[in-house]
């Protein structure tokens, strides 16, 4: 077979899935970054810094462990988090040893008077000057992250995998809670919850605006729309109910009218409000949970309606051995899927997972 | 004027009826001790909703925050060297390599407000610091909060290490990715799956 025919029976097989059809084998499709570093024995700052060297080294690893349908990211860089997190973050080789992994690090970077000057300003203008003035010309660490992704992605289409998700979309809370440190940001969404609305309301806008035209130019197979801090697990039903779903909703549906494929990053516990997701439309999107809320649960509440990734739990994949990683990934086959199941670790595959684990992973869908 | 009920205020999360109560009452000379008294009632009574389902992380962080602001403005007017009576102590902190600390904090606040010391070691903890504070404090516990996986060795290190300095203390292990799995690992006594469950855990211990 061809790697073009390959790829497209990868696709194909991918797709399936999320139309919960019945599919030949469960699909896997693996995600990490700072683990392929450690496995192939690359510096993390050297991987840190050198996005080409990331990328090429993600797809080394993966690809070296099994028959893999694709990945979910082809780059990586240490500075997406600052982007996505409006937060600094700690690069080994820099301001960490150079094999400690890279750290957010959590600071009051945004002040309660930021929402102000996002209401008065609007989003884009107080974004880029935020990364200017806040993060040290972020931009320009990030632009060529960003302007590298298409030959990312290119690179493992000639070796036959999907990049399932490039992109990642992020709605006002998380991009708040992040500049703001958790702590503090959940007492603004008590002590001023309006003003935080109404920011969170013109972000919002224009952050849709530019994801539609990221999706409109790269035209990827998917993208990430993320929650982290936004969880139900964090938060009283009054509160997400305002803040998190309206706008998590909306991201998802945004990125369905671009034809593109939303993947639901789904980490700690979201199982008191799973029935929110059947709002979206069926067969549409995956679930990808990190292990945090019950995949049972999802399987049971979401299983008719929408395709479940996941969920090898980072802390099996790291202290487990083969033999459970596999019986693991093996029940989930069985008891998930086999239709309208990817696959997949419980969030990252953490830098210390070991990599025959990784492998007997893979190997519980391609065994025969 | 009608007294104004903190157990209520607090457990509602009124930040400014809690100010109001809680100034009113020291107008009126009421010792502040007696005071703080009732505001660790309203937050058991958080701790209640929380164990209910009706709270959540964004209540406890609000709560605990209206609660530190008023203690101190309590603390000013506390007697000398006047302290709540304690069942037990434990010294908690986050390990090595891990600056995680939301868990830790909400750990500490619950386990002050059900009347246990907490001697709060911090965050990036090295080892050597968990062993000194329980020499210090000759804690009947030792917490330690753990949410990444490549902290897992420090972890192991540390329970190590606190045995060998004192064999009797029970260690409790908590936080995101821990699990009973990984408390076996590390030889910890047990593994908490919330902050109450220290609770209960202190409980037993502390009562021997
Ligand atoms: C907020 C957060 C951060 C914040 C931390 C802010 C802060 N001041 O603490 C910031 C941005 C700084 C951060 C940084 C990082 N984080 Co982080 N973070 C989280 C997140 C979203 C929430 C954690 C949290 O506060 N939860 C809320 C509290 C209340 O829950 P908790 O800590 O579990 O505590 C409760 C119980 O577990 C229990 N408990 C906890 N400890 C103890 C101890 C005892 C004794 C007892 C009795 C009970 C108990 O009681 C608490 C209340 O019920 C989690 C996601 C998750 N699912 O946990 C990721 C997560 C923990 N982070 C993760 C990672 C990878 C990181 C980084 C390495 C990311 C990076 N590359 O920069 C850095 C690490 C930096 C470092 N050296 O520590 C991963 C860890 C996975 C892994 N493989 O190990 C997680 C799981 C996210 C994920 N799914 O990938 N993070």
């Amino acid at each position: 077979m061809s790697k073009t025919e390959l790829y497209n029976v990868h696709l194909e097989r991918i797709k399936k899935a999320i139309a919960l059809e019945k599919t030949d084998r469960v699909p896997v499709i693996p995600v990490g970054n700072s683990f392929c570093a450690n496995h192939l024995g690359v510096s993390l700052a050297d991987f840190a810094m050198n996005n080409e060297l990331a990328a090429d080294t993600m797809l080394k690893s993966f690809s070296s462990l099994g028959d893999i349908d694709g990945m979910q990211q082809p780059v990586f860089s240490p500075y997406l988090l600052s982007y996505q997190w409006l937060s600094k973050v700690r690069i080994p080789g820099i301001d960490l040893p150079k094999d400690v992994p890279w750290q957010v690090a959590e600071a009051e970077m945004m002040t309660v008077d930021d929402y102000d000057v996002i209401i008065n300003k609007g989003y884009n203008t107080f974004f880029k000057d935020f990364l200017k003035n806040r993060l040290d010309n972020l931009e320009e660490k990030v632009n060529p992250v960003f302007a590298y992704t298409p030959q990312a992605i290119e690179n493992c289409k000639k070796e036959g995998l999907v990049t399932l998700s490039p992109i990642v979309c992020c709605i006002p809370y998380e991009v708040f809670c992040g500049g703001r440190t958790m702590v503090k940001f959940m007492r603004d969404l008590f002590r001023l919850s309006d003003k935080v609305q109404a920011a969170m309301d013109i972000a919002m806008d224009d952050i849709v605006e530019s994801t539609r035209q990221v999706l409109r130019a790269m035209k990827p197979t998917g993208a990430w729309v993320g929650g982290w801090r936004g969880a139900s697990e964090f938060l009283s039903p009054k509160v997400w109910n305002r803040f998190e779903w309206p706008y998590f909703k909306r991201m998802v549906e945004v990125v369905l009218e671009e034809n593109v494929i939303p993947v639901l990053h789904i980490d700690s516990n979201w199982e008191r409000d799973l029935e929110k997701f059947l709002e979206l439309p069926k067969g549409k999107c995956i679930f990808s949970s990190d292990h945090a809320t019950n995949i049972y649960k999802v399987k049971e509440v979401l299983g008719d309606h929408m395709c479940i990734m996941g969920d090898v739990p980072a802390a099996l994949t790291s202290l487990g051995t083969p033999d459970e990683v596999y019986n693991y990934s093996t029940k989930l086959i069985n008891e998930i899927g086999p239709k309208g199941f990817i696959l997949s670790s419980g969030c990252d595959i953490p830098f210390n997972a070991k990599p025959e684990n990784v492998k007997a992973m893979i190997a519980a869908v391609t065994d025969k | 004027m009608e007294k104004i009920n903190l157990v209520d205020a607090l457990s509602e999360l009124d930040e400014d009826l809690v100010v109001k109560g809680v100034k009113s009452q020291l107008a009126e000379n009421v010792p502040a001790i007696e005071i703080l008294g009732q505001l660790q009632k309203g937050m058991e009574k958080v701790g209640k909703f929380y164990e209910e389902g009706e709270y959540y992380l964004s209540e406890l962080i609000m709560s605990a925050d209206i609660f530190s602001s008023v203690a101190d403005l309590l603390k000013a007017n506390m007697a000398q060297g006047a302290e709540l009576e304690t069942h037990g102590t434990i010294v908690l902190g986050t390990v090595k390599d891990d600056i995680h600390d939301i868990g830790k904090n909400i750990v500490a606040t619950i386990l002050g407000c059900n009347g246990y010391k907490v001697v709060d070691v911090g965050v990036d903890v090295p080892i050597e610091k968990f062993v000194e504070a329980v020499k210090e404090h000759k804690p009947q516990v030792v917490g330690m909060c753990c949410l990444l996986t490549t902290a897992f060795d420090a972890m192991k290190d540390t329970v190590a290490a606190v045995k060998a300095e004192n064999s009797a203390v029970k260690i409790l292990i908590g936080g995101g990715p821990c699990d009973n799995n990984v408390a076996k690992y590390c030889s910890a006594d047990y593994y908490c799956k919330t902050a109450y469950d220290a609770v209960t855990l202190m409980e037993g211990q502390c009562k021997a």
